[in-house]
């Protein structure tokens, strides 16, 4: 019996013993790295051109393009012939960029040739060496018909790496039934409306909002306005006063009629099933933000993705796109389109509004350090 | 002799592939957690045992939350869950695998899918939460969605069926006999339940408790998704520092603390058991 | 005194089936949503989960309407597929090995398989995670597919081990006996013997892997499975298809496993009746008068 059980004890050790070494073993003839991660390497490719056909996969955020048989995608399809695939798996920035990293650490871009990104996460993911640059000689329309006040942005001065696909204001839905006086990013922290208010994950649209509200200039910021700003937001959760951060997903509360005022985006007025709600210019203004194509390192089909980009920018198939899609066109002289087809949409100041509406707006910025500010926004957003 | 090799043949690829997946990412889940950096300048392993301690104590709020919010739906499911499979077990007749099927038929929904319906049944204009408020249940001006009661009754809808099945598979088996004798020897009902039963279908029980209580301690789908900014568990926190935090090394170090402490508990009941009672049969531990 | 312990007479005796009733109606309720609102006409083609527009079989017409939603439902069934044929060969091979073998790695083999079970499945996901990040490893379809794999084995064990501790070793020995071959008694006695059991196995491993989300979440890459298809668009707004589909998914499995009793409770019955002893022979009207 005790013969037994010293052979019984014995066993467990020795396993465990056997497992470390094989998993030592196994360690060892993998990843000569000692670093992992870091970053990619320093030769920037340039996108190639060439004949426009093959296959072509688009990742874009969801009800980001007209859908259906007479939607821009299938147009494309049958003028070039290329067979495209079009994923609406972006939801958030980062989750996306977590998603793809790891690949595009290793140079490859999972299949995908376009990525559809806001403009500071393009700009981290050019700055890690994971985007390819740009020759403006491939792309005649684009650079023919952008609108001025886009060519020059502050992340990509040359627009070495990004294309503009549509722009979009971060300001305060309202349902104006339940909450009428909501006019301000602070009337969100008014103590009636405890838990019937939410924000955005998003750090640049949320906290440089509210940094707005207390009179403070984004783009003059100090890591200290961030992190008090981030504070303030802090309490606020943890007093019940914000319900929830949402992503995407704010539009289904204002439906359902959990909230009366959500920090949302302009142009989500088609996904919000509440008749009561409408996206209002905060007070102190609103942030400006917009999400570009860009290619990834080890995209197939180079050339189709240019000439899909390309397409993009004539002015009709842009104007199919806003039409839908609601947000604010990169293309010079959709709005005399529009105006044809549906005079209210050439009217409405949320898809092509005017220099006076966005007076007060900031575009988005990053903290001067980032990474205590995120950490901190981290913690918060997670709960 | 080849008689007494077969069974690692027959073991051999199954085994392989549980520890080269299982085994190995746990020890690159631990090496990571040894790691420091970040994704821009790279983790470099460098010991970093404080990792541990770190992300223990940043995190201590969710992971009590998380015991706490799994401690509840496992004991509603425990109540819910008994009488149900005793009524499956002992009084269903006929219909008992009809009974038995309803009850795993959520598991053929997406999880995620039924998650979003109980968050649509339980939005603040449904009709259900109108008749919660009516019964009191609910604080007139309160809500039932982003509370930690939204999160304990999904945690509780979800895992419902890991607590049924070990509880009906042992019930099924007792004899009903001994709470016959039991009766005869002039116990009440109540005792004979106390006495006999329960005593019996102890192992199912705490099968059904792990089964239960684990997943749920993990979980994370039902606080994203019917909780609010204070319902945070565990699982909400991994999965933003691997996945949108990219802070590789603290999720590591924090998976490894959780995955410690189940394995804590989990092992303390096989040494106490026996792996058999574990995986169902109460003689297999005496082996 | 009688009028009073007739009604809670009553209740102690149809308590637990009512209380059963009200159980299992609880469970059922997401499902009956599910359902209910794939027939709900909505005004902008997403769900809002309200059926004051009334209903229509629209969505029905066009469950195959949306591309991402069926490639991401084909992503899925194709992984569920090739998952629960691996998994369930391997796991019948080791629960055979352990019911029907005694040799020392036993306690060893049964950790192996119990842990993972035991592991909350962000862990899982987060530790195999972990690894490919390490080895710099594309994720994609490959690594959902040893993910899920790795994840069912163990389940399949579960089950078809409780299906073999209690098996009747007696029709093998008798195989054995009229000069069967181990290989051969092992393919015509156990298997279709085994056959239910494993067949509930692959059952639970298939839905097992349709299921997944958190795990496929971490290990997925860009590859979309159903689960992670819903997720997405969870947030902006789910097309009423997602909701058909559901309903389709849910039907379908409800009838693969109604066949699947069906025939465990015929092959039930034929083996009764086989084994019943034979009717004796009506005695002639002659030899009962003689006795």
């Amino acid at each position: 019996m005790s013969e037994e059980r010293k052979r019984s004890r014995l066993w467990p050790a020795l396993m465990a013993v056997a497992v470390l070494a094989a998993a030592l073993a196994l360690a060892a003839c993998g990843g000569d790295d000692d670093t992992v991660g870091g970053g990619g390497n320093d030769d920037v490719e340039t996108a190639q051109a060439g004949p426009v056909r093959g296959d072509l996969t688009i990742s874009n955020w969801p009800g980001y393009i007209d859908p259906g048989n007479n939607g821009t995608i299938a147009e494309f399809q049958e003028e070039t012939g290329v067979n495209v695939n079009y994923i609406e798996d972006i939801n958030d920035n980062e989750a996306f960029f977590g998603k793809v990293q790891p690949q595009l650490e290793q140079g490859q871009s999972g299949g995908r040739s376009i990525f559809v990104l806001t403009d500071w996460m393009a700009k981290q993911m050019y700055d890690l060496g994971y985007l390819q640059e740009i020759d403006h000689d491939d792309l005649s329309t684009v650079f023919q018909n952008m609108l001025p006040s886009l060519e020059s942005p502050a992340f990509d001065p040359e627009r070495r790496f990004s294309v503009p696909w549509q722009s979009g204001m971060t300001g305060v839905w309202v349902d104006t039934a339940k909450a009428p006086n909501i006019r301000s990013v602070n009337d969100l922290f008014d103590p009636q409306y405890r838990g019937q208010v939410t924000m955005l994950t998003e750090m640049r649209d949320t906290v440089p909002l509210v940094m707005k509200g207390d009179g403070v200039d984004p783009a003059e910021a100090t890591n200290e306005d961030w992190m008090n700003t981030i504070d303030k937001i802090k309490q606020a959760a943890d007093t019940g006063q914000i319900r929830r951060f949402t992503g995407n997903d704010y539009t289904e509360d204002l439906t359902a009629g959990n909230v009366v005022a959500a920090i949302g985006w302009s142009g989500d007025a088609s996904l919000i099933g509440n008749d009561n709600a409408e996206w209002r210019m905060p007070a102190q203004g609103c942030m400006l933000w917009s999400d570009n194509m860009v290619i990834p390192v080890g995209a197939p089909n180079t050339a189709a993705a240019l000439g899909f980009m390309d397409f993009v920018y004539e002015p009709q198939v842009q104007a199919d796109i806003t039409e839908y899609v609601n947000y604010v066109s990169p293309v010079d002289g959709v709005k005399d389109i529009l105006a044809n087809r549906d005079a209210a949409l050439a009217n409405d100041q949320l898809i092509f509004p005017s220099a006076e509406f966005q007076r007060n707006c900031s575009t988005q910025d990053s903290p001067p350090d980032i990474e205590p500010v995120n950490e901190a926004w981290q913690d918060v957003i997670t709960g | 002799m080849r008689q007494r090799r077969v069974p690692y043949w027959l073991l051999g690829p199954g085994l392989l592939w549980l520890f080269i997946f299982f085994v190995v990412p746990m020890y690159f889940m631990g090496e990571l957690a040894l790691r420091s950096g970040s994704l821009t300048t790279g983790f470099a392993f460098d010991w970093a045992w404080s990792n541990f301690p770190d992300s223990l104590s940043g995190n201590t709020e969710q992971i009590l939350r998380s015991v706490y919010y799994a401690g509840v739906a496992t004991i509603l499911a425990l109540l819910i869950a008994y009488p149900l499979a005793y009524a499956i077990a002992f009084r269903a007749g006929r219909f008992k695998l009809l009974l038995l099927f309803a009850v795993i038929a959520p598991f053929f929904t997406t999880y995620l899918i039924r998650t979003i319906a109980w968050k649509t049944i339980l939005s603040d204009s449904s009709p259900i939460v109108d008749v919660l408020q009516t019964l009191a249940l609910v604080p007139e001006d309160g809500r039932v969605l982003a509370t930690s009661g939204a999160v304990i009754a999904g945690l509780t809808y979800n895992f419902l069926p890991f607590m049924i099945l070990p509880l009906y598979a042992n019930l099924e088996r007792l004899d009903l006999r001994l709470i016959e004798a039991a009766r005869d020897l002039y116990s009440s009902s109540r005792q004979a339940f106390l006495r006999v039963t329960l005593p019996l279908t102890m192992p199912g029980i705490v099968a059904g408790v792990l089964l239960t209580f684990i997943p749920a301690f993990g979980d994370y789908i039902n606080a994203q998704l019917l909780g609010g900014t204070q319902q945070a568990m565990v699982g909400n926190v991994i999965q933003s520092l691997y996945l949108t935090q990219r802070d590789y090394p603290e999720a590591a170090a924090l998976s490894f603390l959780m995955m410690a402490l189940i394995l804590a508990v989990v092992t303390l009941y096989i040494r106490f058991a026996g792996t058999g009672a574990f995986m169902g049969d109460a003689d297999e531990g005496k082996a | 005194m009688a009028a009073l312990s007739r009604p809670w007479a009553w209740l102690r005796r149809n308590g637990l089936p009512i209380y059963a009733g009200f159980a299992v109606a609880y469970m059922l309720i997401p499902i009956v949503v599910i359902a209910v609102f794939s027939f709900g006409d909505t005004p902008r083609d997403r769900l809002t989960f309200g059926l004051d527009d009334g209903f229509t079989l629209e969505y029905w017409e066009s469950a195959f309407a949306i591309r991402e939603l069926n490639d991401a439902l084909f992503t899925s069934l194709r992984l569920a597929a090739l998952s629960t044929v691996v998994s369930t060969v391997l796991g019948t091979l080791m629960a055979l090995a352990l019911v029907r073998h005694r040799f020392r790695a036993r306690r060893a083999a049964n950790l192996l398989i119990v842990i993972p079970m035991a592991t909350p499945e962000v862990v899982i996901g987060a530790a195999l995670l972990s690894m490919f990040i390490y080895y710099t490893l594309a994720l994609g379809f490959t690594t959902l597919l040893i993910a899920h794999i790795m994840f069912s084995i163990s389940f399949v064990v579960v089950v078809v081990r409780s299906r073999l501790i209690g098996f009747d070793r007696s029709l093998e020995e008798a195989a054995a006996d009229l000069g069967a071959t181990p290989f051969t008694a092992f393919r015509t006695v156990t298997l279709p013997l085994l056959a239910p059991g494993i067949m509930a196995a692959a059952l639970l491993a298939f839905a097992l892997s349709i299921d997944d989300f958190v795990i496929s979440n971490f290990n997925s890459g860009i590859e979309v499975t159903f689960p992670l298809y819903v997720y997405g668009v969870s947030l902006r707004g789910i097309p009423v298809q997602v909701n058909v589909l559901a309903t389709m998914l849910f039907a379908v499995t409800v009838l693969a496993i109604a066949l699947v009793l069906v025939q465990q409770r015929r092959a039930e019955r034929l083996a009764a009746r086989v084994s019943e002893p034979q009717q004796p022979p009506i005695p002639a009207p002659g030899a009962a008068a003689t006795s």
